[in-house]
């Protein structure tokens, strides 16, 4: 049994009286321990995918198992990550890891609330920064903290959308790294669904791509990722089988927006 | 030979430093001490020395150790305030309270130029300020033991029920107007029927300022639940939290802000009503003195009222500003 299995997907909605298909029939599973990043352009269904699985949203037809259950809302057993406001602001970096921890684990006492929330802190490397509000925080410690709060949570399932998608080019690399040692080193390793419309992060990241089409959204394809792990990003981008996997990506990937805007004469 | 010449160098550049220091700590001394504020302190002073043209006392000496006090005070703060910007408001809020205590004396004790039954010497208010400590103590006390009945309650029924309402999508747009409506009403016209109602004139102000508080923070409250970031409940949502938490861990501090907004206009509002009621049928307060001396025509202990009204209001505020800034410390 596979850990996600999304089965026949449909998503509707309606806005200004006018029924919209942001998702049709879409279906894949996801093993557990799997680091699995949907990609795709802006409009392919990838956030509200994603959003169904975290439990904000709900589908139209289709399902969504964890375990063979199917979803009926948010749920203990998965941390989310968002791309923005994933933190209270009205919390310090130190409170909101260990709100995040209180709302799973009610046995524990406030002290030992902290005590692990401060572990959690010292792992994304902001020890110094706990008694900071996240308005005194960049925007890549603030990812850094949420982050923290999902590892800290200890769910069997993380879910990412576009967790550095706002974040300049040279942090994002330190957070991919940052976050790519985190789960490598941890047993077992979590189920990891990553949103993202990034190739390289979505390679050096995950086991599998999903790739995402618009219009309505549905999977394009399914590819598994080649490299070996632990994975380097610097050793990994030099050789020929990168280069390679990664135009072949591309040239997928453009494909389809090729036809989609139909025509040969498009250059890109 | 290389450190006999280089040491007279060093020596000059050591000395030139010292020099520099020096002078620096020597125009730092002067910025915090050497200020107008001191000239306005000494012409207060001789201006005590003209002949008195009222015919009854003026209490000179009390304008002098108020003023005294108040320059032992501006160099105490000048010693020990850290930044420019703050010292200078600090003195020139003194130089403010100088220049009119000059104006005062000379138009009242010294050149007699005011109608001296409708404008006593401050003097003679300083007196009968301390004169009259015991009633006004009293008086502060029944006021604002009024006001913080009324506004406590107010706000401990307010925020929870506009919490409970906003969060609610049914009930809070229905309760939006109904709040809106209620909320028109100025709270002073219940005066009337609570004094119906009620049987002292206390639970009667206590029942007007409820009410003058409890809307807008019921408003403020539903208003700021209302607009709480869909983003922030999602990503409390995710988090798997109880109702309680959402509501008061969650929805509660964001929208603080404008809950604190209704808590600022209650305040206002409740001061209105409160010194107003107090003019109209009480037996005590701050409004009670006010009235009660200007009845007798009394303008000192009035004008002693008007001030103590002032500075109890500004100390309030000043409270509330303080716990305001500290509850909304996360804010930029």
């Amino acid at each position: 049994m596979s850990k996600i299995e999304i089965n026949n997907l449909t998503v509707d909605y309606i806005e200004k009286k006018k029924s919209f298909t942001a998702l049709k029939n879409v279906s894949f599973s996801i093993e557990e321990g799997e680091f699995v990043s949907i990609i795709g352009s802006s409009g392919c269904g990838k956030s509200t995918l994603l959003s169904i699985l975290e439990g904000i949203n709900t589908a139209t037809e289709g399902e969504i198992l964890i375990n063979g259950e199917p979803i009926t809302g948010t749920g203990p057993d998965r941390g989310v990550v968002f791309q923005h406001y994933s933190l209270f602001p009205w919390m310090t970096a130190r409170k909101n890891v260990a709100f995040g921890i209180k709302q799973v684990n009610k046995t524990a006492t406030r002290a030992e609330r902290y005590q692990l929330a401060d572990g959690f802190l010292q792992k994304v490397g902001l020890e110094q920064f706990k008694n900071k509000y996240p308005s005194q925080l960049s925007g890549g410690m603030q990812q850094r903290v949420a982050i923290a709060r999902a590892l800290a949570m200890d769910t069997d399932i993380l879910l990412m959308d576009e967790p550095f998608g706002a974040i300049d080019a040279k942090n994002r690399t330190i957070l991919q790294e940052l976050l790519l040692e985190l789960w490598e080193n941890a047993t077992p390793r979590k189920t990891v669904v990553f949103v993202t419309h990034d190739i390289d992060e979505a390679i050096l990241l995950s086991d599998k791509i999903v790739m995402m089409t618009a219009n309505p959204g549905r999977v394009y394809r399914e590819i598994r990722v080649p490299f070996d792990r632990p994975r380097n990003r610097a050793e990994l981008v030099q050789t020929k089988e990168y280069t390679k996997f990664r135009n072949e990506l591309l040239a997928m990937f453009y494909s389809d927006i090729v036809s989609k805007i139909g025509g040969e004469e498009v250059v890109l | 030979m290389n450190t006999q010449a280089k040491s007279p160098v060093s020596a000059a550049i050591a000395f030139d430093k010292k020099e520099k220091e020096n002078s620096r700590l020597k125009s730092e001394f002067f910025r915090r001490y050497f200020r107008v504020v001191h000239i306005l302190f000494a012409v207060l002073l001789l201006i005590q020395l003209l002949p008195d043209q009222l015919a009854a006392e003026t209490y000179a000496s009390y304008v002098i150790w108020f003023a005294v006090g108040v320059e032992v005070l501006t160099l105490v703060v000048s010693a020990f305030i850290k930044k420019p910007a703050s010292l200078n408001l600090f003195v020139d809020i003194v130089a403010f309270i100088y220049g009119l205590l000059i104006a005062w004396v000379l138009a009242t004790a010294k050149f007699n130029v005011l109608k001296a039954a409708l404008f006593p010497p401050p003097g003679k208010v300083f007196w009968q300020f301390i004169g009259d400590y015991d009633k006004i103590l009293t008086n502060i006390q029944s006021s604002v033991g009024i006001i913080l009945q009324g506004y406590l309650l107010a706000i401990a029924v307010a925020i929870p029920l506009g919490l409970f309402l906003g969060w609610s999508a049914r009930l809070g747009s229905a309760a939006t107007y109904i709040s809106k409506f209620l909320g028109a009403i100025p709270p002073i016209v219940y005066i009337p029927y609570g004094i119906a109602l009620l049987p002292t004139f206390r639970s009667v102000s206590v029942f007007v300022i409820f009410l003058a508080t409890f809307w807008p923070v019921l408003g403020g409250t539903m208003s700021g639940v209302m607009n709480v970031d869909k983003k922030t409940i999602d990503s409390a949502k995710v988090l798997n939290v109880g109702k309680f938490t959402m509501l008061f861990s969650v929805i509660l501090p964001a929208s603080l802000q404008q809950i604190f907004i209704g808590c600022n206009q209650g305040l206002t509002v409740s001061f209105v009503l409160l010194t107003s009621a107090e003019m109209i049928g009480a037996q005590s307060g701050l409004g009670y003195y006010i009235k009660n001396y200007s009845d007798f025509g009394d303008y000192t202990r009035t004008i002693v009222g008007l001030i103590v009204v002032g500075i109890v209001i500004v100390f309030i505020s000043f409270i509330f500003n303080r716990i305001q800034k500290f509850l909304l410390r996360w804010k930029q």
